[in-house]
């Protein structure tokens, strides 16, 4: 939530980037590919974007893809209403009779019409239909896209960086996975986790931050949990331990977990993993 | 070498395209690929579209390039190469022209035979260009990614991993977990079942209707009147039916639960019904089967368009199925036989489908999913069966 926010802002200094990863981006822009990021929930694939954006110095444009979107929203809007309004009320300073004036770029026009090169993230592909993300390729292949109201053919002044992230298990379509490179963002290990915690939290103590660690991991290894806690629930999680005054690391040690709710956002998986914290601490 | 790496791809199982295989050569022409190491990466971003695979391609590479040189190419392969291209070329002409970085209507004009040659040259010159001195293994950054100037500059990799040989690091076998395919989970029931949906306009007024807009404006005379629309939700209409009797169903208890609660909080009309091994005269409402009981021949006043979903392993004793009073309980006197019952849902709802939560690979063999089949459309309790189930269930017909 507001969290969240915060800690996007900071970009790439706050971002642990992997070697593997760097390769990956570094070949897929220099094959002018989109590159397809899997993985599950808070390994960083939005991050990746805005931590890339920063160290090669482009802006960032983001498309946060949804279920209804169409791909034309994606491309540009035209603005009847606001046109329908001027041509009733003359006093603005458009020009009615030319539509160009009521034409707005959306994230995938916007990232063609820029006059430097840009990273372009489209977030969460997976939520869109089959025919969005085919279409959608389409356009990214050939670089351009018409403008139908207004007869015009957009290219792209420069190529963007293009970035694609997928929370779905199940795969894409072969004809779009033909066109990406691909990379599946595992779970970080716990040697990576110290030290994506120790990004956000730089004066956390050497103590506390092995007690949480190994809190944690003893917690992903639950079975029966539908929606595991990962680095974001981490993060907020050793964010609330912090800011309770009567915390104390021998709650931890003795196999307490306070603020539960922070780590399992589903009912019942926190009465799962009570059941099993109750028995651990007997 | 490369040619008969990716061929090992191939042979285990990888659908490993040959445009990606010309895109992964062309990155080793631009100086991409600086190291083993690196190629390891590379490779498997280039070749290989899903994590599942991850765990084969360590294992493939690990065999080719543990301590291995770069032995010569073998024009059979080679050629074989040329042929799967043409293939793909038929099917894809855009893709592989892309791929080469040549024109697409260059190509168009050549016969097929001059188009496989042209392939094999092609692929020739590309991999000639790597062989003679050895360019990318282990030279570790001689041609650093941007040299050729298709990009500026690049993100800065760190020297930690590559400590590391690539061949260790594939035959970590850290993959090992993604290529099993374990028991569904209920999120990825969710990913499946996500289309499962009707979108009809429900809800208050407060969505704009632009061309409904222009026209009342215009018969106000420009006078502007905004015309509102009810927003679009899901109204699909679900009937669950699930055979939770016998010990045949055990087994798969946990993954049909899975299904049940995951479907009965995503669907708001949704309605589930139980039985036990198959349909006679009445399903229930109760998992105990005992209190709330429908007749099967009401379900007629039910909406037409209601998706029917049964969930059963449809394993039984032939007369179960086909006699008249089959049922297996005593006080149930059915008066038509079961396979009857199944066919006049069948063919009361055009949407219906049979889950079995047995493997596909048990399904032959048993006589009652034979007959099942012909009335019902069968898919396994997987993602793909569940996919699969889904298109038929939406699909417009
Ligand atoms: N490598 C990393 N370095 C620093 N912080 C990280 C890293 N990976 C994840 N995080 C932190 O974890 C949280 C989740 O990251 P992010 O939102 O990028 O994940 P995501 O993979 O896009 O998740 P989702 O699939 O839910 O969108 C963020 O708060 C981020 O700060
Ligand atoms: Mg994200």
């Amino acid at each position: 939530m507001v969290q969240d926010d915060f800690y996007k802002f900071r970009g790439a200094d706050k971002y642990v980037l992997d070697d593997e990863l760097a390769e990956i981006v570094n070949v897929s822009m220099a094959l002018e590919m989109p590159l397809l990021l899997k993985g599950e929930p808070g390994t960083g694939k939005t991050m990746l974007a805005y931590a890339i954006a920063e160290s090669l110095g482009m802006p960032l444009i983001i498309l946060n893809v949804k279920s209804s979107m169409k791909l034309v929203d994606a491309l540009y809007q035209y603005d009847t209403l606001t046109r329908l309004n001027d041509s009733r009320f003359s006093d603005s300073i458009r020009d009615v009779s030319n539509i160009e004036e009521y034409i707005k770029m959306g994230k995938i026009g916007q990232a063609f019409v820029s006059d430097t090169r840009t990273v372009l993230l489209i977030d969460e592909i997976d939520k869109a239909d089959t025919d969005f993300q085919d279409d959608m390729l389409d356009v990214l292949d050939q670089m351009e896209f018409d403008i139908m109201e207004i007869d015009k053919t957009i290219s792209a002044k420069n190529r963007p960086v293009i970035i694609i992230t997928s929370n779905a298990k199940k795969d894409l379509s072969d004809p779009f996975l033909g066109r990406c490179n691909f990379h599946h963002i595992a779970f970080p290990e716990e040697d990576t986790m110290r030290k994506i915690i120790g990004v956000h939290f730089p004066d956390l103590g050497r103590e506390i931050m092995d007690a949480c660690i190994k809190t944690f991991y003893g917690l992903r290894k639950l079975e029966g949990i539908e929606k595991k806690p990962a680095t974001r629930e981490l993060i907020n999680w050793i964010r609330a331990l912090k800011a309770d005054p009567d915390f104390k690391l021998s709650l931890l040690e003795q196999g307490n977990v306070p603020y539960l709710g922070v780590l399992y956002k589903k009912s019942p998986d926190m009465k799962v993993a009570n059941e099993a914290i109750a028995r651990n601490r007997e | 070498m490369f040619v008969s790496f990716f061929y090992n791809l191939r042979d285990r199982g990888i659908p490993v395209t040959p445009t990606s295989f010309l895109r992964l050569q062309r990155a080793l022409r631009m100086g991409a690929i600086r190291s083993l190491n690196n190629f390891y990466v590379v490779a498997r971003a280039v070749l290989v579209k899903s994590e599942r695979y991850f765990d084969i391609y360590d294992q493939v590479f690990a065999y080719h390039f543990e301590g291995v040189e770069l032995p010569d190419f073998e024009d059979i392969e080679l050629s074989e190469m040329a042929k799967l291209l043409l293939d793909e070329w038929l099917k894809n002409p855009e893709g592989v022209a892309a791929a080469l970085g040549v024109n697409e209507e260059d190509l168009k004009k050549l016969t097929p035979e001059e188009l496989e040659q042209y392939f094999l040259d092609r692929i020739k010159d590309q991999t000639e260009a790597h062989h003679g001195g050895n360019k990318w293994i282990g030279t570790g950054g001689t041609s650093p990614v941007g040299h050729s100037g298709v990009h500026p500059g690049g993100m800065r990799v760190g020297g930690v991993s590559q400590n590391k040989s690539a061949t260790k690091v594939a035959l970590d076998r850290r993959y090992r977990d993604y290529s099993q395919e374990g028991p569904l989970t209920q999120s990825q029931m969710g990913e499946a079942l996500k289309k499962l949906r009707r979108m009809v306009p429900a809800g208050p007024l407060d969505m704009v209707n632009v061309d409904k807009t222009i026209y009342q404006t215009m018969k106000n005379a420009g006078e502007i009147e905004i015309v509102f629309d009810r927003r679009l939700s899901d109204r699909l209409k679900i009937v669950l039916l699930i055979d939770n009797g016998g010990w045949s169903m055990d087994p798969y208890i946990p993954l049909v639960q899975t299904l049940f609660d995951y479907t009965r909080n995503q669907f708001k009309d949704l309605k589930t019904y139980f039985f036990h091994n198959t349909i006679y005269d009445r399903v229930w409402a109760d998992a105990a089967r005992y209190r709330n009981s429908e007749l099967i021949t009401d379900f007629i006043k039910r909406d037409p368009e209601t998706r029917i979903v049964i969930v059963g392993d449809a394993s039984m004793a032939p007369y179960e199925l086909m006699n008249e009073g089959g049922s297996i309980y005593f006080g149930e006197r059915s008066r038509k036989s079961s396979i009857e019952n199944l066919q006049f849902l069948s063919q009361t709802f055009r949407h219906c489908v049979w889950l079995n939560p047995a493997s596909r690979y048990e399904w032959s063999g048993t006589w009652t999913i034979d007959q099942i089949r012909k009335v019902f459309p069968m898919f396994e309790l997987t993602l793909d069966g569940l996919d699969g189930a889904v298109s038929h269930l939406m699909s417009r017909n």
